[in-house]
């Protein structure tokens, strides 16, 4: 078990590595640091200081492991739009993203873990065909599109919830949340909702297809001819069967939640990491843009191995199968 | 004559393949005495799995029960209601699956199985429930019945997992158990182990057996009564000293002979009976074995011969083999 | 010979595939449906540019005509079936403009990813060992970041590398090839796949051993073989890059707002959703949903038809 959980460790590592190093050759090849940095009428002097300072006289070996160091220090640069340090601008907008993204997983698991059980049980009934249909759509679906209907039914024609920004923000510590007032929990619904459509439509139909093949199984059978009761067979004995796959797959598609997160934001104003991405790339702000690069990868990986490494817990065959 | 616990009628089923429906079991009749062991033999196909699943009403659609009787001590199985059904399945049936591998579920110990299947039937409180699944543990031959009770089932061996259906099907006394192939999947090692616990279980408790199994051997170790079944129809019930000694149908004859068994000069006598069983929806007009039977005549190719039961045997062949008389 | 089970797969006549397809089409109405749907649209968005002009370069559009809603509308006119934008454009026919542009920024970015893949692929599939391990592990970390995501990192790293030389083509350009790129990875898994089962066939072996080169063994007999997996995903792919693109130019990051596409469209009808003017983003929303949805379901269709293993795979 160590083992694998070492080896997980050091492939995750080493990945990340090669992702820092694809972020380091864009900040190292493509931009001009020093005219982006200095005014017009510096001297030749800053120029050579800002040259040594930044380390661009050194070999690109020696470059990449500067800027490794600085990365691991926290010191992740500084942007070229607004000549912030990039750790201070992603820390200012990370709150934003985690509450968006935390309030959509809300939905997800309220919305979508029912409704995939009701079609994975009764898969010919009229409603879960309905909800199927529903869910087709919501994975076909551009997420700006739903995002326009959302704003267009419920901000403009019922004007029932805003359709930007973020509502009364508390601060805390560093962490601006906008969970403790009303008209933040108004604000986040919609763009929650937006963000969450794809992630309930992918997981009402993973639900469905496992636990019709689950429902298929041979000791599914077994508990059957053994008198359980229905409710029992299907909410204890199919449903943890179901729930290893599921839980990979959501966490596989954490990266599609994050590049919808981007369009989310942009859609609702909404001034999170996802905005500030794009308004780097539209800027051509490649510090911050090798960052998130970066910071994608982290998440991604890092939320997947521990995905990975929850697996003994939900399903104890996984640990056989490693030893 | 003795009541029979089970008494099935011209059970019949069919399988509805687009559109048309094709008979799978055709009018099978049979019984089950109080503490006896039915064997059903026959070989792939020829219905034995779906009579037992269909007594329970287990049959995977588009297999459905179209037809006949289901009697338990007189209760007629084929018109209760799926929640009195559940009732009798574990309860008074208990039914033992072919596969270990598959059919435990591998998410839930051994151990909250056991007491999941108690419970439904016997509602005896926690503490109680528990200790009879321990002591069903210790039954079916576990050692530390405590530590198998929180292991999963792939940490167990394939005998030991077949041990535990075992108990599963056992766990809530029922009065007459359905094994289905129990053996069939297993290492042949393991195989007599098993048959010999079935066999301890069904003399300590005197639970009515139906083993169904395409093995002559076992149902030689373990039957009283044997039904041959053939493309979905039953072709002789016997017990199984007459059956071995005189079989009534030529069938039966065939597949006691294709059965590898020593003679007595010591070689192996093995005769295979021509042709194959007709798959499904391929049954010819009349006895089903006509084509591969030599005693064939004209009647066999047109009518289908009815069960006569002579003296303790029942058979279907108008041209039944004569009795040695030894 | 250990394949010998598999060899009927090599003589697969061709002309099965046409006759598959002409049953995939006549025997499934929703996919006969959704493959005239498309056929329409294709239709609309390269007839209608034949007869009008460019709303986008006509300088004569009139100002005056701005804002005027769906003809079914109160102070609707016949003459804008669809309405018009905040430059008095018609609508009808600016949306004609911006599929084009959408259904040929779609085509090309497939096409890209298709070659890019497809030749890695081969590649990977045909030389093996180190070559084939360094591709596939480059798809493997490619595979953390999403298609949309990395398109937008790509075109970000262009627009920066470019700096100020970017002009329209370019702009489109540079959508295109990020599209492309972001999709060139699950080619590569399938046809190297495929390659890699092909490879060891008899046939294959047979044309080495009567002296065939690599690139003519690829060209005869894996190529065809190939084939039909490829042309479903591209198909299902196709509507995915139609999305992408439409996302970045929504975001203000694809096609410059000058041209118009489904995506400008939108952003540009996003201004003003909020004030009641509806009909500017939800026309294009609409088209581009119609569109998209069409060829998802004859994609879908396809890929069960062509090879029901398939099924399942996003």
């Amino acid at each position: 078990m160590l083992n694998y959980v070492a080896s997980r460790v050091v492939q995750t590592a080493f990945v990340l590595l090669v992702i820092s190093f694809i972020a380091f050759l864009l900040v190292a090849n493509i931009g001009d640091p020093l005219a982006a940095l200095l005014s017009a009428d510096a001297t030749v002097t800053e120029r050579a200081e800002l040259v040594a300072r930044l380390g661009l006289d050194q070999p690109l070996l020696a470059r990449f492991l500067h800027f490794l160091g600085n990365l691991l220090q926290g010191d992740f640069g500084l942007s070229y739009r607004t000549q912030d340090p990039v750790s201070q601008l992603i820390l200012e907008r990370m709150p934003a993203t985690i509450e968006l993204a935390f309030v959509s997983l809300l939905i997800t698991i309220a919305v979508g873990v029912p409704a995939g059980i009701y079609c994975g049980v009764n898969p010919n009934s009229y409603f879960g065909r309905f909800i199927m249909l529903i869910s087709t759509a919501g994975i076909t679906l551009p997420n700006f599109v739903v995002g326009l209907l959302l704003i267009a039914v419920f901000s403009v024609q019922l004007g029932l919830l805003p359709s930007f920004g973020r509502g009364d923000v508390v601060q805390i510590g560093f962490w601006s949340t906008g969970l403790l007032s009303v008209s933040g929990w108004r604000a986040i619904l919609l763009p929650a909702a937006t963000l969450s459509t794809f992630q309930v439509a992918f997981i009402i139909r993973m639900l469905r297809t496992q636990l019709m093949e689950v429902g298929q199984s041979e000791h599914i059978r077994f508990a059957r001819a053994r008198g359980l009761s229905e409710a029992r067979i299907w909410y204890v004995y199919a449903i943890k069967n179901t729930l290893l796959p599921v839980i990979t797959m959501l966490g596989l598609q954490l990266g599609n939640i994050i590049a919808f997160s981007v369009v989310t934001e942009n859609v609702f104003a909404w001034p999170g990491l996802g905005s500030l991405f794009l308004q780097s790339i539209q800027a051509a702000d490649i510090p911050v843009i090798a960052i998130y690069l970066i910071f994608v990868g982290v998440v991604f990986m890092v939320i997947n191995l521990v995905v990975e490494l929850l697996y003994p817990v939900v399903d104890a065959r996984v640990l056989r199968r490693q030893s | 004559m003795t009541t029979p616990l089970l008494d099935v009628r011209d059970l019949t089923v069919t399988i509805n393949r687009d559109g048309r429906p094709i008979t799978a079991l055709d009018k099978v009749s049979f019984s089950v005495n109080p503490g006896e062991v039915l064997g059903v033999v026959g070989e792939s196909g020829a219905g034995k799995s779906i009579t037992g699943a269909a007594i329970i009403d287990l049959l995977v659609p588009p297999l459905k029960r179209t037809g006949g009787t289901i009697s338990l001590n007189g209760d007629r199985l084929d018109q209760l209601s799926p929640k009195e059904m559940r009732r009798v399945r574990g309860g008074k049936i208990g039914f033992i699956f072919q596969d270990p591998m598959t059919s435990l579920n591998p998410v839930i110990t051994i151990g909250r199985q056991l007491c999941d299947a108690i419970e439904t039937h016997l509602r005896l409180g926690g503490n109680e429930t528990k200790r009879r699944a321990l002591d069903w543990i210790a039954r079916v031959g576990l050692p530390n019945p405590d530590v198998q009770f929180k292991r999963y089932p792939h940490q167990l061996s394939g005998g030991m997992r077949q041990r535990i259906v075992i108990a599963l099907a056992l766990c809530a006394n029922p009065s007459l158990v359905i094994a289905d192939e129990p053996t069939t999947a297993l290492d042949v090692s393991v195989q007599a182990h098993i048959l010999q616990l079935m066999r301890d279980l069904h003399r300590e408790s005197e639970v009515s057996m139906m083993l169904i199994t395409h093995d002559l051997g076992v149902i030689a170790k373990m039957a009283d009564r044997v039904a041959v079944l053939y493309a979905g129809r039953v072709a002789e019930i016997s017990p199984v000293a007459e059956l071995f000694a005189n079989p009534s149908h030529p069938y039966t004859r065939g597949l006691i002979r294709a059965t590898p068994m020593p003679t007595a000069d010591g070689g192996v006598q093995l005769d295979q009976i021509p042709g194959a069983m007709p798959g499904l929806g391929a049954v010819p007009p009349g006895c089903a074995f006509n084509p591969r039977c030599s005693r064939a005549q004209s009647d066999c190719r047109s009518v289908v011969p009815p069960l006569v039961t002579q003296e303790s045997s029942a058979f279907s062949c108008f041209h039944p083999l004569e009795r040695d008389v030894a | 010979m250990t394949s010998v089970v598999n060899t009927p797969s090599a003589v697969r006549p061709r002309r099965s595939r046409l006759s598959k397809l002409f049953h995939a089409v006549c025997y499934a109405p929703g996919a006969t449906v959704c493959a005239i749907v498309i056929l329409l649209m294709f239709v609309y968005a390269f007839v209608t540019p034949l007869f009008s002009q460019n709303p986008f370069e006509f300088a004569g559009m009139s100002v005056l005509d701005s804002f005027i809603p769906p003809m079914w509308m109160e102070e609707g006119m016949s003459d804008f079936p669809l309405g018009t934008d905040d430059q008095g454009r018609n609508l009808l026919t600016a949306m004609a403009y911006g599929m084009r542009t959408s259904i040929v920024v779609g085509i090309l970015s497939v096409v890209i990813g298709l070659v890019l893949g497809g030749g890695l692929g081969l590649i990977a599939g045909f030389v093996g060992g180190k070559v084939d391990a360094f591709i596939m592990r480059v798809a493997d970390v490619q595979l953390a970041y999403p298609a949309l995501l990395l398109a937008m990192i790509i075109d970000g790293a262009a627009r920066a590398a470019l700096g100020a030389e970017r002009n329209v083509t370019t702009a489109i350009t540079i959508v295109v090839l990020s599209i492309g790129i972001a999709f060139w990875v699950q080619y590569a898994r399938t046809i190297r796949s495929s390659v890699m089962i092909e490879r060891d066939q008899d046939y294959v072996s047979a044309a080495r051993i009567t002296g065939r080169s690599n690139l003519s063994i690829i060209a005869l007999h894996i190529l065809p073989n190939v084939m039909a997996p490829v042309l479903v995903i591209a198909t299902i792919n196709l509507g995915i890059a139609i999305i992408t693109e439409a996302t970045l130019s929504f975001l203000g990051i694809g096609i410059p707002v000058t041209t118009p596409s489904l995506g400008t469209l939108i952003r540009n009808g996003n201004n003003f959703l909020q004030s009641g003017e509806w009909w500017i983003s939800v026309w294009p929303c609409l088209v581009l949903v119609l569109f998209v949805v069409s060829v998802n379901i004859l994609g879908d269709h396809l890929r069960d038809v062509y090879n029901p293993r398939l099924r399942g795979r996003s």
